[in-house]
């Protein structure tokens, strides 16, 4: 209906002796209220003029119509032509001169004493605070007892110390809050011996008391979410006691070879009994020290760090901001530690939001997760710096083996022969990652390139071991190969796409993709409906035991539901799990390779590499297999 | 006095309709996650678990009762403005939305002055121009700017602005550590969360300065986008409303050009714009996650999308309920709008 308001306003009154001609539209006429029927008449006449001029008009328009369209359409792809070759030539035109190698980072001198290698900055000035941008957010809390997440574990790091540490760089031990160490000849009593004059940041002294506490505390609150059930402290620490002031003795339940790089991981880490208190007579869930809006020293429960947390900006779960501050009390500030007095960390929504902000310099550095692609252009330009170190995360191909076809490890063994790693990681990771040919990562003791036994590929083995189960040319072997497609894994969708390529260049395998946002993937691994998925694994803790035991061993392994189980694996790992003697467990392990990859329970894939970038004049960065980031290392030299 | 009646009982039956609307909503949410492939217990086992602490984990959860049982104890829980804890992180997630919408609130506020601003005078002038050179040259702009994806807007205003020319900042809320805290009065502490009003409030024209800078790509690239919507219904709008004889007989009476196109014409026009406008600020309350996310915006729509991802139930159920009543808040204060500005419409 096209009715308007007559818009109110006070016009001059029409003589209704201009109103000459008579009505003839009656249909018109009805449209309208008896109040306009005056005025209708020569508006009327005046309309249908319109309307006559309008409609000659549209006739000769028809072709500028066209004619303009043409030139607008026209116009917009200037436009944007002009866009994208302003992008190439300012941004990522390659240079003519050699391309920068990316920066590897040093290894400092080993020492028994922590950072005494790693020399000071020299006199130049250094900035005051760093901003480091990253897509990561702290999980849930800040507590050792619940936090069982990457970043969560990285703030953790810089805010609290643990009895041990790895030297930058490295995967070795070196003494933090323990000045040394003895283990009893059955390797079931680790004795440490602690620093003293060591202050928590409310100045009150660290003694063996805070350690016990700190165990017993985390032991008994028992939160199934965290790292106490998951890696299972509970499973291996008998009991903690105190011996003297500066003496605490830890009783295992088994000899424990990774027990010492247990205690260095982050959920090791000492708390401060004064910000973790006990609300009830015993332990419970809800002693975890959780996030407190507004209050970040009620949030934290650490305070033996080279830093205090000032800022916590947490919006709707996901962190936004975190302030970090030298600790004044910390044990290692004779040393000039930390470099830089203050950290903010800043938290980005994905990887192009980050790329972008380190490229305008919002942020000094930006460390996970970058993408292949942004890496690889920044590492042509000459306001970025590209820092890269050996990764620990790994990836790896899992087969259901409750059921056909993957209960025959022929067919697996075929699906070995198969892949192509080579492909997977120039294609999808651009060479930033690397083939991983055993379960355990290269750098670290007990590794071995067990699964190169079946070439990088070898399509002759493949077709000959198809060959024994009945396939061929024209009678494919296939299978569902499954991936997760919600970003929880790098690159899934093009890792699956590569390795179903490799798969079928075979002539004799055909893969259908399948894939399930993670939640889903996790539910389908729970109920056991895949038949062959890719996985991802972060170490707890640097040793191959973390590597081996949850993924082989018939106890460790129900999580991946592989359902894979053999005896003497099984005491391969509780081997190699127990005996505190490297060159045995070198030995074991290099069995435990060569089993897995004859069985082929799980097909390890790539090993990634860390990267982080940074403005040209910062220092101090360790990418290393710990995966650590070590804020109290970063300055940056402004003289 | 009979249609203030009518209008004081329509606005009380919408309200009152809006009781069973949520309820449907939150129904209708609840059953379509707990049918979804995920099982939010799950989500907190990245490795190792087993089945005695998966099951503690459930009991933990709420998720070892009966449907009905959950879904009735979520009722009440509501009745009494409880939306519930966090399946993921255990906090409250009314907390947790509310510390997001403000964020949205800023973000869709600007965005929609934006898109109304250039969209209504862009559509006015293409109107004006009718099928002449101005008025392509628009339209073609409005299409081009509906069509392209809001993200890749954003990154390329990023690229300009921020990295190229260092103008803006590429993404955040506001610059680390100068976060406004509102006002602080005798002990009484008030903020509204909206970094804008709160620098304003603490009478900090930097903070002011930076949170409008940290605003105007996000709120521009999406105010972008919506604008070509307005374009095209003002410009139809318009073009309609001009044919009508009132509009000849002003023309005729020899009142000013600009007169009659915002006074009459326009004025007339407008109501179907402020229905979209109302809808679409609606619609961005619930949060615009794609610009969220390129702008790494702290939001309603990130949060959402990151807790379907978890399977979140109460998280995801208690933003359906907040989002449904958002909607039903801002479509009542439309009708009423257009009930104002238009006599003719009576209930």
């Amino acid at each position: 209906m096209k009715d308007r308001i007559f818009a109110k306003s006070s016009l001059p009154p029409i003589s209704p002796k201009h109103c000459q001609e008579p009505l003839q539209n009656t249909e018109f006429f009805h449209k309208n209220n008896v109040s306009f029927s005056f005025s209708a008449k020569s508006y009327m006449r005046i309309e249908l003029n319109h309307s006559a001029t309008v409609k000659k008009l549209n006739i000769n328009d028809v072709k500028a119509v066209s004619k303009m369209l043409a030139v607008g359409i026209l116009i917009v792809i200037i436009a944007i032509s002009a866009i994208g070759a302003g992008y190439y030539y300012m941004i990522s035109r390659p240079t003519t001169s050699p391309s920068p190698t990316p920066e590897v980072t040093p290894t400092p001198a080993t020492s028994a004493t922590p950072l005494a290698s790693l020399t000071p900055a020299p006199s130049s000035k250094v900035k005051d605070t760093l901003i480091i941008g990253t897509t990561d957010s702290v999980e849930t809390c800040l507590d050792p007892a619940n936090a069982y997440d990457f970043f969560g574990w990285e703030i953790i790091q810089s805010l609290g110390d643990s009895l041990v540490d790895y030297n930058p760089g490295s995967d070795q031990i070196v003494p933090a809050l323990a000045a040394s160490w003895t283990v009893s000849s059955d390797n079931l009593v680790w004795t440490f011996n602690l620093r003293q004059g060591v202050h928590f940041d409310n100045g009150s002294e660290f003694t063996a008391n805070a350690v016990k506490y700190s165990f017993d505390r985390n032991i008994q609150i028992n939160d199934p979410d965290g790292p106490y059930v998951g890696i299972g402290y509970g499973d291996i620490i008998k009991s903690v006691t105190v011996v003297s002031p500066y003496v605490v003795q830890f009783t295992l339940n088994y000899p424990f070879a990774a027990f010492l790089s247990l205690m260095a991981c982050q959920a090791s880490d000492i708390v401060d009994p004064a910000h973790a208190p006990m609300s009830n007579i015993t332990w419970s869930i809800n002693d975890v020290v959780q996030y407190h809006a507004g209050d970040p020293r009620a949030s934290n429960p650490m305070g033996l760090g080279p830093y205090t947390l000032q800022n916590w900006i947490r919006t709707a779960g996901k962190d936004s901001e975190l302030d970090l501050k030298a600790n004044p009390n910390y044990w290692n500030a004779s040393g000039g530690y930390p470099k830089t007095q203050n950290i903010i960390i800043k938290m980005f929504a994905d990887q192009s939001s980050l790329a972008l902000a380190i490229q305008s310099g919002d942020v000094d550095i930006a460390f996970r997760q970058l993408s292949s692609t942004d890496i690889t252009s920044m590492q042509n330009k000459p306001n970025l710096k590209v820092w890269t170190g050996t990764g620990a995360f790994i990836q790896y191909l899992c087969f259901q083996e409750k059921y056909a076809p993957f209960n025959d490890s022929v067919a697996r063994q075929a699906v070995a022969s198969a892949i192509n790693r080579t492909a997977l990681v120039q294609t999808v990771f651009q060479g930033q990652a690397q083939e991983l040919y055993c379960m355990i990562p290269i750098g670290m003791a007990g590794h071995t390139d067990s699964f190169k036994t079946w070439g990088a590929p070898d399509y002759t083995l493949t077709k000959q071991l198809l060959a024994t189960l009945g396939y061929n040319e024209n009678h494919k072997f296939t299978f569902d190969l499954w991936y997760e497609s919600s970003g929880h894994y790098p690159s899934s969708a093009q890792q699956a796409l590569v390795l179903k390529d490799s798969l079928e260049a075979s002539g004799v395998i055909s893969v259908n993709l399948q894939s399930l946002d993670w939640a889903g993937y996790k539910n389908a691994r729970s109920s056991e409906t895949m038949q062959a998925y890719i996985m991802g694994w972060y170490p707890d803790y640097i040793d191959a035991d973390d590597y081996i035991y949850p993924f082989v061993s018939s106890s460790g392994d129900s999580w991946l539901h592989i359902n894979y189980a053999s005896a003497t694996m099984d005491a391969l790992v509780q081997n190699a799990r127990g005996n505190t003697t490297q060159s045995v467990r070198n030995d074991l392990y290099s069995q435990i390779n060569d089993l897995i990859a004859a069985d082929c329970p799980i097909i390890p894939l790539y090993q990634s590499s860390a990267y982080a970038v940074t403005n040209p004049n910062v220092q101090g960065v360790y990418l290393d297999v710990t995966q650590q980031w070590r804020n109290w290392l970063v300055y940056e030299n402004t003289g | 006095m009979s249609d203030c009646m009518t209008l004081r009982t329509y606005v009380i039956a919408r309200i009152l309709l809006t009781i069973p609307m949520i309820f449907i909503l939150l129904t209708s949410v609840f059953l379509v996650m707990r049918v979804l492939p995920g099982d939010p217990v799950q989500m907190h086992f990245e490795k190792m678990a087993s089945p005695a602490v998966i099951n503690q984990m459930r009991i933990q959860l709420g998720l070892d009762k009966p449907l009905y049982a959950q879904y009735f104890d979520y009722i009440v829980g509501l009745f009494r403005g409880d939306l519930g804890k966090s399946m993921q992180d255990y906090s409250s997630v009314g907390q947790q939305i509310f510390s997001a919408f403000p964020a949205t609130l800023e973000l869709a506020i600007c965005s929609m002055l934006i898109a109304v601003l250039i969209g209504v005078f862009l559509g006015v002038e293409a109107s004006k121009s009718y099928n002449r050179p101005k008025d392509h040259i628009i339209r073609i702009f409005g299409i081009v700017t509906y069509a392209i994806p809001v993200f890749f807007l954003g990154m390329i205003l990023q690229m300009v602005f921020g990295v190229w020319l260092h103008w803006l900042p590429t993404g955040g809320r506001i610059a680390p550590g100068m976060a406004p805290t509102g006002l602080s009065l005798g002990g009484i502490h008030f903020s509204t969360g909206l970094y804008t009003v709160d620098s304003l409030l603490q009478g900090n024209l930097t903070e002011f300065g930076l949170s409008l800078k940290y605003l105007l790509l996000p709120s521009l690239t999406l105010g972008l986008v919506l604008c070509g919507i307005f374009i095209r219904l003002t410009r139809t709008n318009m073009f309609e409303t001009m044919r009508l004889d009132f509009v000849t007989a002003a023309k005729a009476r020899g009142l000013k050009d600009s007169t009659v196109t915002y006074r009459y014409i326009l004025r007339n026009a407008f109501l179907p714009v402020l229905t979209m406008t109302g809808l679409q600020f609606a619609l961005l309350l619930g949060g615009a996650v794609l610009t969220e996310t390129t702008f790494s915006w702290p939001g309603l729509g990130r949060y959402l999308v990151d807790r379907i991802n978890f399977r979140d139930y109460t998280a995801i159920q208690g933003a359906v309920v907040v989002f449904g009543i958002f909607v039903s808040i801002v479509s009542l204060i439309v009708d009423l709008l257009y009930a104002y500005l238009d006599p003719r419409i009576r209930l």
